[in-house]
């Protein structure tokens, strides 16, 4: 549950819900029935839309193993479930602790970056087309903490990154 | 061609099993801490590892160090056990099947969620028959009385039998650097007791490098 919802749920014997704080419920419920309509989405076309990015994959990775492609896409494949379960609670600190270090340790043991910035840009092409802008709206957040926990970040852009 | 249907075993992925938020639980009302999977877990207070420590100390002496490290022995030969069990269980693979990257995440996650701080594997002495383990944040370190020489011996004993058990060789363990006397971190080396015993009396004088050095005969 999104941390905010949970800590209102702790304030029963202290007083009533602020206006704000019932608003970010009422928020969360209105948006319970769209969550759901998404995960189911995201559950029935899982197949899909990982076959569509596996096979586009090894056509853009030519070089890569069978082996290395595999662990990569079963990784990703466990990230989407931890993000539409994410999604379905509203909670991204639920997908970061769940893949926080380990996904990251397992890329950089494995020298697997290439083939995960590969498949994340393949993954999120295959979303674009799958979900409507209202769903994507609700899974692109989780995905985004997903991917921070374990996809190097780009440099600010900054004078002495350029060389200047 | 990758068939991605083919890479589910049951439809499951296994994730990283000692995830904190999801190995830990707690029943608030009966005042109870579990494991994911139903056992029982023990929340140590600092003042009662203090106790122990300072009670050995009083009523053993320096005997007090080899309690403590049999102790540990004890707590790993329980603790490889479960781990065993539970790390099976979940990846439905044997420990011995397991690529070694996915074993030591498993270790360092389950280091880390049981509150005993970070773990790394030094493999650079491995060719020479010895394995040293890296310590970061230990509460057994901090809250020891503190000495000229390492205190961790319940965590040399815990790695001495978790690892002894995992080879299938009687290893024994030392530890050269402590966080309580101002090192980086706890270093443990892990070999047979025939090898590491000159190493005992080198713990007092000599840095970590030196015995390393000397323990594999590169003087």
């Amino acid at each position: 549950m999104h941390p905010q919802i949970e800590s209102a749920f702790n304030e029963a014997e202290n007083r009533y819900l602020h206006p704000e704080e019932l608003g970010v419920i009422t928020q969360y419920v209105e948006s319970l029935p769209k969550r759901m309509q998404t995960y189911c989405t995201l559950r029935d076309k899982e197949m899909t839309i990982m076959q569509q990015v596996a096979d586009q994959l090894v056509k853009t990775l030519p070089g890569e193993t069978t082996e290395a492609l595999e662990r990569s896409i079963k990784n990703a494949l466990l990230v989407m479930r931890y993000c539409a379960m994410g999604m379905l609670l509203n909670n991204e600190a639920f997908v970061k602790e769940r893949l926080h270090t380990w996904m990251g340790q397992s890329m950089k043991a494995y020298h697997s970056e290439t083939v995960d910035s590969a498949l994340y840009e393949l993954l999120t092409q295959a979303l674009n087309q799958s979900l409507t802008p209202q769903q994507l709206s609700f899974f692109n957040p989780m995905l985004a903490a997903a991917q921070a926990e374990f996809l190097p970040q780009d440099q600010p852009l900054t004078a002495a990154a350029l060389g200047w | 061609m990758i068939s991605v249907a083919d890479l589910l075993v049951n439809d499951r992925i296994p994730g990283s099993y000692f995830a904190t938020d999801a190995y830990v639980r707690s029943d608030l009302e009966m005042g109870l801490l579990e494991n994911r999977q139903g056992d029982r877990l023990i929340a140590l207070p600092e003042t009662l590892i203090q106790a122990i420590y300072s009670g050995l100390d009083k009523e053993t002496g320096q005997a007090s160090r080899l309690v403590l490290f049999n102790c540990g022995r004890w707590w790993g030969k329980n603790f490889y056990a479960r781990f065993c069990a539970e790390v099976t269980d979940y990846y439905g693979t044997p420990l011995s099947n397991m690529a070694m990257v996915e074993f030591m995440q498993a270790l360092q996650q389950c280091w880390i969620t049981h509150g005993w701080g970070k773990v790394d594997l030094d493999q650079s002495h491995q060719h020479r028959g010895f394995l040293v383990v890296k310590g970061w944040n230990s509460v057994f370190a901090r809250l020891a009385l503190k000495h000229e020489q390492p205190v961790c011996y319940l965590e040399a004993g815990i790695l001495a039998a978790f690892f002894s058990q995992l080879t299938g060789k009687d290893l024994h363990c030392i530890q050269t650097t402590c966080e309580s006397m101002g090192a980086d971190c706890n270093r443990f080396v892990l070999g047979l007791a025939k090898r590491l015993e000159p190493a005992e009396t080198m713990v007092t004088n000599l840095a970590h490098d030196a015995i390393m050095q000397a323990l594999c005969g590169e003087n």
